[in-house]
């Protein structure tokens, strides 16, 4: 997949191209707004990752501009504005996530493939390996097997089905499971995880949710 | 002007018509001679003055049959009937002449009668009126510049007296406050505002000071920690999991460092108060159910029992993520401070018609002389200083309830520690 990487701090730009490269990403690196929309709207990139305060053009005027011209490149800001209505602003204008700086690689990482993968939501009916889910009459079965489960774990496990084969960070749990935006400083994530897999696991040996040490989790499924 | 000038032309007309009718009188009741006596009387009148020389009242003047005249102050002129100008030389010089406006009339067999006046006395009034106009112009500037003058003085005084003050802010001495002077006017109206805005941005100063040096001190131990570890690790560690280690403790450090930082941020952001334009509907009952499901399982993690108590239908005007950070902490802190086999409870409802959030413990508590004090930023209750935490959670709440125009109260639920949020009632409609 290629990358646009809108960044003017060489250092950090370095180190993500350098990143993206190791996992096969290749990355066009601008450090100026105009050249980064010239860019995006002549060539077709996996993800745009937009700094939001760069010269020329900013990140936001950016992504209005390209939204307007009907490009519908999914797009991260990568952003050190951390408000709350700097980040509805940034939704607002047609980005697809938001992610503050300082960050981790792999949060980042994991949510540009969140974002590349956002076009199927439309289904009514979720498959990933054995497990099947009804959006519609809200149920859950493996192999066939009905498993019950409350509301919360009903989303959660939504989201990693979504996201199967895919790291999830707690981060992103916190903000698409529960809709929030800060860090709770209890196991929040890892409580309800648990009692996901214990309703997933009752009646069977593998446990599908593998967790990703100090990152998050996946959902293995055989493809 | 133009009014003025109408009247008087017809004035005038009405003075020759008035002539010509006393003339006329005299012509029917006793014939030419009569006639021309009145017109003598009347010129005998005194003259007046116009553009500055004397100049007769009227002109006018009486024709025989042969066109000669019998009397009059102005030539024979052809007979002619209705109004019409007349061009009069003056002292016998043709080079002064002016222009009579009046009407003729054939008052009987050959016998003609014509009354004009001079039509410059119209312009002379105007300019009168005119020079009598800028007089009283004149005077009035006079007395409005004096006024002015006098009002402006006292004005001056007292921009004076706020200028000064300002300046000395300015210079540094934010202490001092514009006098009033107990009128009630408008003038103490404004040097209250004055003095209100002033105290605002001294408390806010304050508060900044306070937050600067409270994060010059604060900062400084973890950062010492931080700077401990990597200082051991690279004297001691000779292996990669040694080194690994220490960087994996590291970036804990830095970790918190910049939860705190992010805190810290937060905290100014809500003070600043720009999120209450943000403000909506918020469903307090729903925010608590959400958060209620969310930390159950967490609370049953610690061996905690978390019980709900979530009355219908209590909503208020508020920014909905701020709300739901607020009440999080609140439960978070009630699960983090107290021990295993704790009941936590978390209430909303309403009391005298405005909402309230309740969450209480069973646990240790906070001593009542700590109480008042862990809502500062960094301040860390002597009891919960072994549990991690960057003394900043309640200060948030805090600052929560604040925007909201909420009251936070910390009391004794012996045994344990209750926290009231009240919200203002409401007003609808």
């Amino acid at each position: 997949m290629k990358v646009l990487l809108l960044e003017d701090d060489q250092e950090l730009a370095t180190s993500l191209i350098g990143r993206f490269g190791d996992i096969g990403y290749g990355v066009d690196h601008f450090s100026d707004g105009c050249e980064a929309l010239a860019a995006a709207l002549q060539r077709d990139y996996g993800a745009l990752v937009i700094d939001r305060m760069v010269p020329g053009l900013d990140g936001l005027s950016l992504m209005k501009e390209l939204r307007r011209q009907a490009r519908t490149t999914p797009a991260i800001y990568l952003t050190t504005m951390a408000g709350i209505d700097d980040r509805v602003e940034g939704l607002e204008a047609g980005g697809d996530d938001y992610l503050v700086k300082p960050f981790e690689f792999v949060e980042l990482l994991a949510r540009v493939r969140a974002i590349t993968r956002r076009s199927e939501e439309a289904a009514t009916r979720l498959v990933a390996g054995t497990l099947e889910m009804d959006l519609v009459q809200r149920t859950v079965r493996r192999e066939g097997q009905p498993i019950e489960l409350v509301p919360q774990e009903f989303r959660l496990l939504e989201y990693l089905m979504r996201n199967a084969n895919r790291t999830v960070t707690r981060k992103m749990l916190l903000e698409n499971v529960w809709g929030i935006h800060f860090d709770p400083h209890t196991n929040v994530v890892e409580s309800h995880v648990s009692r996901l897999r214990a309703h997933l696991n009752e009646d069977f040996a593998a446990d599908p949710i593998q967790t990703v040490r100090g990152v998050g989790y996946r959902l293995l499924v055989a493809s | 002007m133009l009014i003025v000038r109408d009247s008087q032309r017809r004035d005038l007309q009405a003075a020759n018509d008035a002539d010509i009718a006393m003339i006329a009188d005299g012509y029917r009741d006793k014939g030419v001679r009569e006639a021309v006596e009145v017109v003598r009387q009347r010129l005998a009148a005194p003259p007046i003055e116009v553009a500055g020389v004397r100049a007769p009242s009227s002109y006018l003047l009486i024709q025989g049959s042969g066109g000669e005249r019998l009397a009059g102050n102005l030539g024979p002129i052809p007979v002619r009937t209705g109004v019409f100008d007349v061009r009069v030389a003056t002292g016998g010089d043709r080079a002064h002449t002016v222009d009579v406006r009046g009407r003729g009339v054939l008052l009987g067999p050959g016998v003609y009668v014509f009354a004009g006046r001079d039509w410059r006395v119209i312009a002379e009034t105007r300019s009168r009126i005119l020079y009598a106009f800028a007089w009283v112009a004149a005077g009035a500037a006079v007395i409005a510049a004096l006024a002015g003058w006098f009002l402006g003085s006292r004005f001056m005084q007292r921009v004076d007296t706020i200028s000064r003050t300002c300046e000395g802010i300015i210079a540094g001495r934010l202490s001092e406050r514009i006098a009033l002077r107990g009128r009630g006017d408008e003038w103490d109206r404004l040097a209250g505002v004055i003095n209100e805005m002033l105290n605002r941005i001294a408390t806010l100063m304050e508060n900044l000071r306070q937050v600067s040096s409270d994060v010059a001190h604060d900062l400084r131990s973890p950062l010492t920690r931080l700077r401990n570890r990597l200082e051991v690790a690279r004297s001691e560690s000779t292996t990669a999991a040694e080194y690994a280690a220490a960087v994996a403790r590291a970036l804990e450090d830095t970790d918190q460092l910049l939860a705190m930082f992010s805190a810290l941020l937060r905290i100014s952001q809500i003070e600043s108060g720009t999120r209450a334009r943000a403000f909506s509907t918020v469903s307090l009952t729903e925010l608590a159910q959400r958060l209620f499901e969310m930390y159950r399982p967490v609370a049953e993690d610690h061996r905690q029992e978390l019980r709900g108590d979530i009355r219908p239908d209590v909503s208020i005007r508020g920014d909905p993520e701020l709300l739901m950070q607020m009440a999080s902490n609140l439960v978070e802190n009630a699960i983090r401070h107290t021990p295993s086999g704790s009941v936590i409870r978390l209430c909303v409802g309403t009391e005298a018609g405005a909402a309230i959030v309740t969450v209480s413990d069973n646990g240790g508590g906070i001593p009542s002389e700590e109480r008042g004090k862990v809502t500062r930023r960094f301040y860390r209750a002597s009891t919960s200083r072994s549990a991690a935490g960057h003394g900043l959670g309640l200060a948030l709440v805090s600052a929560i309830c604040d925007l909201h125009h909420a009251v936070l109260e910390l009391a004794d639920a012996a045994p344990g520690l209750i926290v009231n949020v009240r919200f203002a009632r409401e007003q609808r409609g």
